[in-house]
């Protein structure tokens, strides 16, 4: 591939892709000086390097990359070069544009993409939780921004098309090889204990299965039979046993009101959790916070 | 006990607080199993040495599994649930507060913060003393070590403690109100004089606290109170459905596997394992590598425990195993077993330490760590398979062998997800050179507390005739050839596990700073 750089509003093969911020090939063949500084920006930027080592600071934490290694920076994230320098090699890179969304770390892609809002947020949710944004040997993603390269540059009829459609299979592939990467799919506790973490963190998210099933790498039946088989519970009622259980920590506290600890924990509304409580427990969560502020003993 | 009629559909639920799991049964009164089900509910590590979890989450799975499993098994078949009874895990630790409320998580059995506090107390003679007033081996585990550790390292925690409880302790006082431990379990605590069956008063005062930190001691046939109203509605039961407190899970897998007369000692091998022998007197052992817990007034079940059971087996085949589906472990670990049996005996001069984890019995060394010993260029996989099982059973072996020292043992009966596999049971018959009997039911814990419940009722005379009752579904005879192989390699597989002490621990030392 030869060297090209298209910026938004300056490159005319950008125009049809308000999008797409940035996407360039570069080789870079000295070292200089601050060449390479420490930044974040609003997009997602996709680095992937084809020759070369690149020594980079991500978020804080120190990479080496090898050529077909791929990371993804997120909006917000501190990215640059090990001393401020860029190494010598040849690299790819693609900056897209997302809407930020409330809570202000959650992401949506705009209408340029045909995955549907609930598989993004699943895809967000992965990038967001996960350790490492450096995928190894990510040699397909290279050959997704190969194509969309060839699509940009020979515009043949469809290629606004294309380009997105391969856009959104450049996101798909990242999300399903972090999963992979991070689920050796031989340590079924070992994901599982991951995920429930990740569940308490996020205690107030409207999970779904299909989230909760992403984020361990599998589909819905499949994560589902496994999980019933290992705690007993559906996914959905485990997660009722995490909610229930930091609730009654919360009513015991005597601190919070008892709609705000409906909330935090993740119901509906008061009246959800009330229901609820009270079928696992027989008492209502007043009840169950007064019969503890006296002395256990009642 | 004259109201106790067969024919009417009464039923005794058990309700086992495992490791990483409730699991719960319930039996007809002669003592068939009716059905069961289980919930998990995950441990904590905040720090390395640190095993924890959550008590709300333990309280809450338990209800939850127990209405599921009233609603869709015991409702519906119209059984009447006469008794619902308890067993734990051994060595949890729960501060709360004087409202009742927990100050922090449980502490579990695994936890090893205590290593130092441990350490000093073990080297001294009052060490030697307690130990031997309260059964309990000085470890980590021990719940006297933890609240030591919480003395010196948790002040403010220590300093609001209203009571230390186990994790039964709680779920009981949440259920009925009541603050009671069983002298079982009290056995496990290190601080019970298993002598007198009280509170011991140096392992009190090493601990720094008064009898009134501690639940009540009653016997496991107490009966623990009502249960709340709420919960009787909620879960669908009559107001005078017996709680009974139990015993702890070691006791009941022993009673479960039926080990009650001279002769007979019990093997458990789930992710770890303990094998046992029940008697009238305690096992005195001036190397401390035993426990002697408390049953009733009359019983007292001795042995040592291992860290390292299945668990190494499950440990090898997610880094070896050959994985054809996600997660499906249970096939690859099956291929293994298919492969350990093509080498032959003794795995053609491969030996396997398994202590991954650290060991207790019989060698009590935290340092400890894995060793592949006798490697040739003639070894391929397959018999790294083989011996990792070899290896993981030499280990209960060698624990056998300690216990002969005290006790004649003729038979075995083994229980425990990694021991009853057949492949398994054979080498144990093969290694111990003594016959093996599989208990026809597939939990020992949940069918030794149903014995412990019915001789409450009176359904037995006592638990003597009670533990008759347990059938083997299966029995393996060793093999004499095999059995003078698995002698020669047992002999050095003890030697190196202790000459390796000075490099155990130089290792492990390194081991750490990389953490």
């Amino acid at each position: 591939m030869n060297q090209f750089l298209l910026l938004q509003g300056h490159s005319k093969e950008l125009d049809a892709f308000a999008h797409i911020i940035e996407f360039a090939i570069r080789r870079n063949t000295a070292v200089h000086l601050n060449s390479f500084t420490e930044d974040s920006t609003n997009s997602i930027r996709i680095y992937y390097v084809m020759e070369g080592k690149f020594e980079w600071t991500i978020n804080d934490n120190h990479h080496i990359l090898y050529p077909g290694d791929l990371v993804l920076i997120q909006p917000g994230h501190k990215f640059g070069g090990q001393k401020g320098v860029l190494d010598i090699g040849k690299l790819c890179w693609l900056y897209i544009e997302v809407n930020k969304l409330e809570p202000a770390d959650r992401i949506m892609f705009g209408k340029w993409s045909s995955i549907p809002k609930n598989e993004i947020l699943a895809i967000g949710k992965i990038l967001r939780l996960c350790n490492t944004p450096v995928l190894s040997r990510a040699k397909d993603a290279g050959g997704i921004l190969y194509e969309i390269q060839q699509e940009l540059f020979n515009q043949q009829i469809g290629y606004s098309t294309r380009v997105n459609h391969l856009l959104d299979e450049l996101f798909i592939l990242i999300a399903r090889k972090l999963t992979l990467q991070n689920n050796t799919h031989r340590d079924f506790p070992l994901s599982f204990m991951n995920l429930e973490q990740s569940l308490r963190k996020n205690l107030s998210h409207n999970w779904t299965v299909e989230e909760m099933a992403a984020m361990v790498g599998l589909g819905t039946t499949t994560f589902t039979e496994k999980v019933k088989s290992y705690s007993g519970f559906s996914p959905l009622n485990y997660l009722i046993t995490i909610r229930i259980s930091e609730a009654i920590k919360l009513l015991k506290r005597n601190d919070l009101s008892v709609t705000d600890i409906a909330l935090d924990t993740g119901f509906y509304s008061s009246q959800h959790f009330s229901t609820t409580f009270k079928k696992l427990t027989g008492y209502t969560p007043s009840d169950f916070r007064k019969k503890n502020m006296s002395n256990g003993q009642d | 006990m004259g109201k106790i009629n067969l024919n009417r559909k009464d039923c005794v639920v058990t309700i086992e607080l495992g490791t990483s799991a409730v699991r719960v049964f319930a039996f007809d009164l002669s003592g068939n199993l009716i059905g069961s089900a289980k919930g998990a509910y995950p441990t904590f590590h905040p720090e390395p040495d640190y095993s924890e979890q959550d008590p709300e989450q333990l309280f809450i799975t338990m209800l939850y599994v127990l209405k599921n499993f009233f609603t869709e098994t015991v409702h519906p078949k119209k059984y009447k649930v006469l008794t619902i009874s308890f067993s734990a895990a051994m060595h949890s630790v729960l501060a709360i507060d004087k409202n009742g409320v927990p100050l922090g998580n449980v502490i579990t059995w695994a936890d090893n913060r205590g290593k130092d506090e441990a350490k000093i107390l073990k080297g001294s003679a009052l060490g030697k003393n307690i130990y031997k007033a309260t059964g309990t081996p000085i470890h980590p585990m021990s719940p006297l070590v933890k609240i030591t550790w919480m003395k010196n390292k948790d002040k403010e925690r220590f300093k609001k403690t209203y009571k230390f409880l186990s994790i039964k302790s709680y779920i009981i006082q949440q259920l009925t109100g009541e603050y009671i431990i069983d002298y079982s379990l009290a056995s496990a605590t290190g601080l019970f004089n298993i002598h007198k069956l009280k509170w011991d008063n140096d392992a009190l005062d090493y601990a720094g606290i008064a009898v009134n930190k501690l639940p009540e001691l009653v016997s496991v046939f107490h009966p623990a109170g009502k249960l709340r109203k709420e919960y009787q509605t909620s879960l669908g039961l009559s107001a005078d459905t017996k709680i009974l407190t139990g015993s702890s899970d070691g006791c009941m897998a022993t009673l479960g596997a039926g080990v009650w007369e001279e002769g007979k000692a019990t093997l458990t091998i789930e992710d770890s394992g303990a094998m046992r022998v029940v008697g009238k007197e305690i096992l005195e052992d001036d190397k401390q590598r035993f426990f002697n817990y408390v049953l009733t007034e009359d019983y007292y079940v001795s042995g040592g425990p291992t860290n390292n059971g299945g668990i190494i087996f499950e440990w090898f085949a997610k880094q070896f195993g050959h994985f054809t589906n996600a997660y499906d472990i249970d096939s690859s670990m099956k291929e293994l077993i298919n492969d350990a049996s093509k080498v032959a005996t003794g795995s053609d001069g491969l030996l396997f330490l398994p202590y991954l984890l650290g060991e207790r019995a019989p060698i009590w060394n935290a340092n400890a760590r894995g060793v592949y010993f006798g490697l040739n260029i003639n070894h391929e996989q397959k018999h790294f398979v083989r011996a990792t099982i070899e290896g993981i059973l030499y280990e209960m072996y060698s624990i056998g062998k300690t216990l002969e020292e005290h006790r004649s043992i003729k038979t075995l009966s083994v229980n425990g997800s990694f021991g009853t596999i057949p492949f398994c049971s054979q080498l144990i018959a093969d290694i111990f050179n003594k016959p093996v009997g599989i208990s026809k039911n597939t939990s020992s814990v949940g069918q030794g507390t149903f014995l412990l419940s019915a001789t409450e009722m009176g359904i037995y005379k006592n638990l003597d005739d009670a533990a008759k009752t347990v059938e083997f579904a299966e029995t393996f005879k060793p093999n004499k050839q095999n059995n003078s192989i698995h002698k020669k390699y047992a002999a050095i597989f003890e030697s190196l596990s202790t000459k390796f002490s000075a490099e155990f621990e130089a290792i492990s030392n390194l081991q750490q700073k990389n953490i």
